[in-house]
């Protein structure tokens, strides 16, 4: 996935509250804890964060409310200036950016979307849509074609002239997916964008936002609390805490190795044997015989063959060749949820 | 001399009107209104008899003292009703300062002073004496009073000195001070109802005089300086013990520069000159019969063509 | 922390509450008092000697002049005066009633803008609205008024979108920069308790006598509410929507113009609500100073006790301003609605097509009808002398006279006089300590250094009397208010019909200009302390009424139930659940009362009073800036210091019961 240098790269960022965040980060001793700084009258809002986004990767970024991580993907956008470290987008330091050059930056590279999905309320869904084209001056008819291409997209079709408070909630997110999909962004954030959404129609749009996805194929850093929705959607997930990443790996790793009994607590009453892929299992040296099964298959789909096949050890392909084999007896482990 | 050669202007002027009335200039003239009748219909008749000649005319509401500083300044041009008693002494200010001329009288008199409606002087058969009236004050004592006579006088910036006049002639009165006119002609028509006997502060030339007939307190006569020397008038130490004029003048001012501008106007303002009854009959037509006042005016331009249009020519 | 202090006293000894000091000072004050009333308390306690008096005026008129001449902003705003302001005045005033000036058309004709405002109603609100709107016109064009009706609107026409876009800019300003935010919050607090003779004077001097003065003090009392609500709209745009506008590419201006201002729409709309409301009242008091319309036509009908006209003209005035103010109201509810796919431009257009419509045809009607134009003398149909009648009549009923007469003795002799002359009586210094501890107890220390700086000035700004006289009225005034309005609140809150119902009125009363109260008080009780009173008290009731009734409807329903369900009768429940908890918002609708109180009595100069108002009204017919401003300080101090110990006190109260 990551085959580039990364699209957005940030080491040791932070972001702290408070009356003189960057003197007090400049004198702060190191090793302070989330609770330390709070009883300096500060908040840590991000902590000490490095991590990579790479060309064409869905990072998930995972945690409850106040962890911080609707934080950093603001500090992604600049929306908050960040109080130490760097953050480099498409190897650019965006902190040392004009603010001209900011504002273009967003123009023609970013799309974000909100959690109450931040539609101005005296535009129609056609005007919302087109919002960002007017901003950076497109010409009436050119934004329009455009507005109107991305609200089929979205399946919003006939409903370019109607009032945001005229819409549905998620007709509402649809327009705010589609208003960020206008400039054709490169980078797209989606803040919990569907957290206030009711449980069937959250379900729905993740199927849609999946399709879309596999057609547009963009660098997206995406935030849930809801850890089933980043298992389903990521390709990485970090999960945050007190403003700090916990964890960052893929959704096997942090299922199968979580980092710390935080992460761990979070997998507990996961069905691992939906998340965790044959790939995972893999043994490169061990030798299986007899059909081989697809790396890219969960435990879960391959449970028919577990449970009726008694090769101990069965044989992996990627598609082209053999990888190795995985233990059945390992599979099993995982299918049934025993540590 | 200066009366003179303007008297000698409006004389060759008749002759050829329209060449005379050219020569003023075309910015309007400001005439100022004040809140009581009279004064507004007579601005009114004055301003469209300025129309009639070809000016333009504007009016403006101004406060009645105040008026004396816009008139020097020029903001207004000029002003028709000068009352001795009332505007004298911030008139005669103006004009130590400069800026204001006089224009001359007009023919009415105009008198101000304590006042009592017909019913009264039932109850207190001694009026209109001034010493009669104190020695029947418990008879306008009223439960805020106790047992003194209630006077009520005019608003307090009209300036009145009844205060000061009880205090000088050592009157069994306590003076109220009504907020406005409109509070003197509620007191007075409160009382018709009953027929209560009241003592107001009150003028002449309104309306008054025709809905309510009564007659004024006799005080100690006027001298000149009553105001001013304590030793002038019956109290030896004390300013204010006299009545007010009995036959104040009613002037007309204008502002310094009001003869070169508009020269045929002003010789026309010099002219006019109203009378008791005119005033009486223009307050009347507002007051009684509730026309508006440039209604009003009209219709006393319409009814008296004799008058005015002498002024003209 | 500071929990743990408190309980453990032990530590810091010399510690008070606030209680415990206001209760000393009240002690101290008491001893004043009694001792000034044995005559044992050196005078200067009782009344600063005149020589301890700074000659604040004189100040005052020496900075003034400085400014005015020196500095030469007189040459500035008698420019702008004389220049755009006069223009735009005039204007307005050549299409609304046709004064000779540019554009020079005749005026517009009434049945016009009757049509055109009745199509704007309908369109805003319906049928109702467009009855209200036409009919306002309609009744004005009939009883004769047409012409002072349009005086006062060629003021507002100009006046309200100027208070608009000052108050807006302004709104922004201190929204986005802190510094100014702090430099205009107590600018504005003393503006907004500043009486309005203190507007008119400056307004004259620097603006010159007549309407561009009267324009001038009318934009200036508009656009405090109007900076507070754009600065409270503004930070009330949701964050997301904002981040959504910069992820969008925003420049910082188009922020400002396609994200915040849009999204503040609705306090901003009722922003402009208030600036016409302000505006319609302030253009009717600005008769004082030589404005000519309906107020100057109203002070007139008064002046000469034409209550038949008076009357007349204060239907029209209450027309107006309930107009103006259902209709901008309407305006704040009115959100876009889309039109289908393939709406003729007609059909989408068809309110403003109506609109344009009605009015081209009534003007050329009036061309040809001049009915339709213009009502013509002896045409209208005021029915002034007859009302007048009227209200003679009932007046002189032997019952109305009874009671009124009745009520006026026991008031004037029996509470108002003796509560007056009790107060003048109180030492200076007992009465400054009896207001800090007062403030003291509901504010708390704050409050209470406030109290006696502003106390302390009026005391040293020579016009001591006249004050307590004023407090007096406004005293005088709240505690009756309070005692009739609490139980109407009470009643009316205790049924959703009812309480729906004096909402409305309270909201319609609240739209009347204030002049309109003096009407019925001076019909009733002519020209006395008693008359004031009332005249303030039925002003100050309406908020006290309002917040009654919000208060008590506002108590959660659970809680309400909750106590139903512990077996409460109605007055348990009123005494121990309701009050309680409505208490907060009940004390902001008294605090209103009292900051309308204050208004109110400076009015009531009008009617007659021995106190600060008069003053005031007295130095409008001079040039006395000084006094002027001096006067009006000490009304505004007064307000200010129950304004700031009863907020907070509310305040306090709102965060411990966790509303």
């Amino acid at each position: 996935m990551t085959t580039d240098a990364p699209v957005i790269s940030c080491k040791n960022v932070w972001k702290i509250f408070g009356d003189d965040p960057e003197g007090y980060l400049a004198k702060m001793p190191a090793g302070q804890s989330y609770d330390d700084i709070r009883a300096d009258g500060y908040i840590a809002g991000v902590k000490d964060v490095s991590i990579e986004v790479g060309r064409g990767e869905m990072l998930v970024i995972m945690g409850l409310s106040g962890s911080g991580k609707s934080t950093l993907v603001r500090c992604f956008s600049r929306l908050h200036d960040i109080t130490g470290g760097t953050i480099e987008v498409e190897g650019q330091d965006i902190m040392a950016l004009a603010e001209k050059d900011l504002i273009d930056l967003r123009r023609n590279k970013m799309g974000m979307v909100f959690q109450s999905f931040g539609l101005l309320p005296h535009r129609t869904v056609l005007d919302n849509v087109a919002f960002p084209l007017e901003m950076r001056g497109q010409d009436k008819h050119a934004r329009r074609a455009r507005a109107l291409e991305v609200i089929k997209l979205v399946g919003l079709e006939g409903r370019e002239d109607y009032f945001p408070r005229e819409l549905s909630g998620g007709q509402q997110q649809r327009v705010g997916i589609a208003r960020s999909l206008a400039i054709e962004p490169d980078i797209w954030f989606l803040d919990e964008p569907f957290s206030a959404l009711d449980p069937l129609i959250r379900r729905e749009m993740q199927d849609e936002f999946l399709r879309l996805q596999e057609m547009l194929g963009k660098t997206i850093v995406f935030i849930t609390h809801d850890f089933d929705e980043a298992l389903r959607l990521a390709d990485r997930i970090a999960i945050m805490k007190d403003g700090a990443v916990e964890q960052c790996d893929t959704p096997d790793q942090i299922v199968m190795h979580p980092a710390t009994e935080y992460v761990r607590k979070f997998t507990e009453d996961i069905d691992k044997s939906r998340v965790v892929h044959a790939s995972v299992l893999v043994k490169p040296d061990a030798q299986g015989e007899g059909d081989p099964v697809s790396s890219t298959a969960t435990i879960h789909d391959l449970a028919p063959t577990l449970v009726a096949d008694l090769r101990e050890f069965i044989p992996v392909t990627d598609g082209t060749a053999v990888i190795g084999a995985l233990s059945r007896q390992e599979a099993l482990e995982v299918l049934v949820g025993a540590d | 001399m200066n009366k003179f050669t303007t008297a000698l202007a409006t004389g060759v002027l008749a002759f050829a009107p329209m060449a005379a009335f050219a020569a003023d200039s075309s910015d309007p003239i400001v005439i100022p209104i004040h809140n009581w009748s009279s004064q507004i219909v007579m601005s009114n008749v004055v301003g469209q008899i300025f129309e009639e000649m070809g000016n333009n005319v504007e009016y403006v509401t101004t406060d009645s003292q105040a008026v004396y500083e816009s008139v020097r300044l020029g903001d207004v041009t000029l002003e028709m009703e000068v009352w001795e008693g009332a505007f004298g002494a911030s008139f005669r200010a103006a004009m130590e300062k400069g800026g204001i001329v006089d224009v001359g009288d007009h023919n009415a008199v105009t008198r101000e002073d304590w006042w009592y409606p017909m019913w009264t002087k039932d109850a207190c058969p001694g009026l209109p004496s001034w010493e009669a009236l104190n020695d029947c004050a418990e008879i306008f004592a009223t439960a805020e009073t106790g047992s003194k006579g209630r006077y009520l006088d005019g608003p307090v910036d009209w300036l009145k000195h009844g205060k000061e006049r009880v205090e000088a002639l050592d009157m069994n009165f306590e003076v109220i001070n009504a907020g406005s006119a409109a509070a003197l002609w509620a007191e007075i028509g409160a009382a018709e109802a009953d027929k209560r006997p009241v003592v107001v502060f009150n003028w002449t030339p309104n309306f008054a005089e025709a809905v309510w007939p009564g007659e004024f307190v006799e005080f100690p006569e006027w001298v000149d300086g009553c105001d001013k020397d304590p030793a002038v008038g019956p109290n030896p130490n004390a300013l204010y013990d006299c009545g007010n004029p009995a036959d104040g003048y009613l002037k007309k001012a204008a502002w310094e520069g009001m003869e070169e501008k508009w020269p045929a106007a002003y010789a026309v303002l010099e002219k006019i000159s109203f009378t008791n009854p005119q005033i009486a009959e223009m307050a009347r037509l507002v007051d009684v019969d509730e026309l508006e006042p440039d209604e009003a005016a009209a219709e006393w331009l319409e009814a008296n063509q004799d008058v005015w249009k002498a002024w003209l020519n | 922390m500071a929990v743990i202090s408190t309980n453990q006293p032990g530590i810091k000894p010399q510690q008070y509450t606030s209680t415990q000091i206001a209760t000393g000072v009240f002690c101290v004050a008491l001893i004043f008092t009694l001792l000034q009333f044995t005559g044992l308390l050196p005078s200067w306690l009782h009344r600063l000697p005149e020589s301890w008096i700074p000659p604040f005026a004189v100040w005052l008129d020496a900075a003034f002049n400085f400014i005015r001449t020196d500095l030469g902003l007189e040459k500035l705003t008698r420019w702008f005066a004389e220049g755009p302001l006069q223009f735009m005045l005039d204007t307005s005033a050549n299409l609304l009633y046709g004064k000779k000036r540019w554009p020079g058309f005749e005026q517009i004709p009434w049945s016009a803008i009757a049509a055109a405002a009745a199509v704007l109603g309908y369109y805003l609100g319906g049928w109702r609205l467009a009855a209200l709107a036409g009919g306002t016109f309609v009744w004005t064009a009939l009883i004769g008024q047409w012409t002072i009706a349009m005086e006062t609107m060629s003021v507002l026409v100009v006046a309200a979108p100027m208070a608009f876009v000052i108050g807006l800019g302004l709104g922004i300003a201190a929204w986005k920069y802190p510094w100014v935010d702090r430099a205009i919050k107590p600018i504005l607090s003393v503006l907004q308790t500043l009486p309005f003779f203190t507007y008119l004077l400056p307004a004259v001097i620097f603006f010159k006598v007549g309407p561009t003065a009267g324009a001038v003090a009318t934009i200036i009392y508009a656009i405090p509410p109007m900076i507070l609500m754009t600065t409270l709209g503004l930070k009330k745009v949701s964050s997301e929507v904002v981040e959504a506008g910069k992820m969008s590419g925003c420049s910082r201006f188009q922020m400002l113009r396609h994200v915040y201002v849009p999204a503040a729409r609705t306090e901003i709309l009722v922003g402009v609500n208030q600036v016409i409301m302000l505006c319609l009242a302030m253009v009717v008091l600005t008769a004082f100073i030589g404005m000519p319309g309906l107020g100057a036509k109203l002070l007139a009908m008064m002046g000469s006790f034409k209550l038949g006209r008076s009357f007349e003209i204060g239907v029209t005035i209450v027309l107006l301003a309930v107009t103006l103010d259902r209709l901008s109201k309407a305006w704040v509810v009115k959100l876009p609605e889309h039109f289908e796919k393939g709406t003729p431009w007609w059909q989408r257009h068809k309110y403003l097509l109506a609109g344009v419509g009605a009015f081209v045809f009534f003007t050329i009607l009036g061309q040809f009808v001049e009915w339709f134009a213009e009502i013509g003398r002896r045409q209208n149909f005021s029915q002034g002398k007859e009302i007048d009648t009227a209200i003679k009549t009932f007046l002189a009923f032997d019952l109305v006279q009874a009671t009124t007469e009745k009520i006026r003795y026991v008031l004037n002799v029996w509470v108002l006089n003796p509560f007056r002359d009790f107060l003048l009586s109180i030492p200076t210094a007992g009465f400054i300590l009896f207001v800090v501890a007062g403030a003291l107890a509901l504010g708390g220390r704050r409050s209470g250094i406030y109290a006696a700086v502003f106390f302390g000035l009026v005391a040293l700004s020579g016009w001591w009397d006249r004050s307590v006289i004023t407090l007096y009225s406004v005293i005088s005034a709240v505690i009756l208010a309070t005692l009739i309005g609490l139980p109407i609140g009470i009643l009316a809150a205790r049924s959703e019909k009812w309480s729906q119902r004096v909402l409305l009125i309270c909201d319609t009363a609240q739209t009347f200009p204030s002049f309109i109260y003096l009407i019925p008080a001076i019909m009733l009780f002519g020209i006395t302390a008693t008359s004031v009173v009332m005249s303030i008290l039925i002003f100050a009731m309406v908020p006290l009424v309002r917040y009654t009734v919000e208060g008590l409807r506002g108590v959660p329903e659970e809680m309400n139930e909750a106590a139903d369900m512990s077996g409460a009768t109605r007055m348990q429940k009123l005494w121990n659940v309701q009050l309680p908890l409505a208490l907060p918002t009940m004390a902001v609708g008294f605090n209103q009362a009292i900051m309308f109180a204050f208004f109110m009595v400076i009015i009531a100069a009008f009617i007659g009073t021995q106190d600060l108002g008069q003053e005031l009204q007295k130095t409008l017919a001079g040039t006395d800036l000084g006094k002027n401003f001096v006067l009006g300080i000490c009304v505004s101090l007064m307000a200010l210091t129950f304004d700031m110990a009863i907020m907070t006190w509310a305040d306090r109260k709102k965060r411990l019961l966790g509303l």
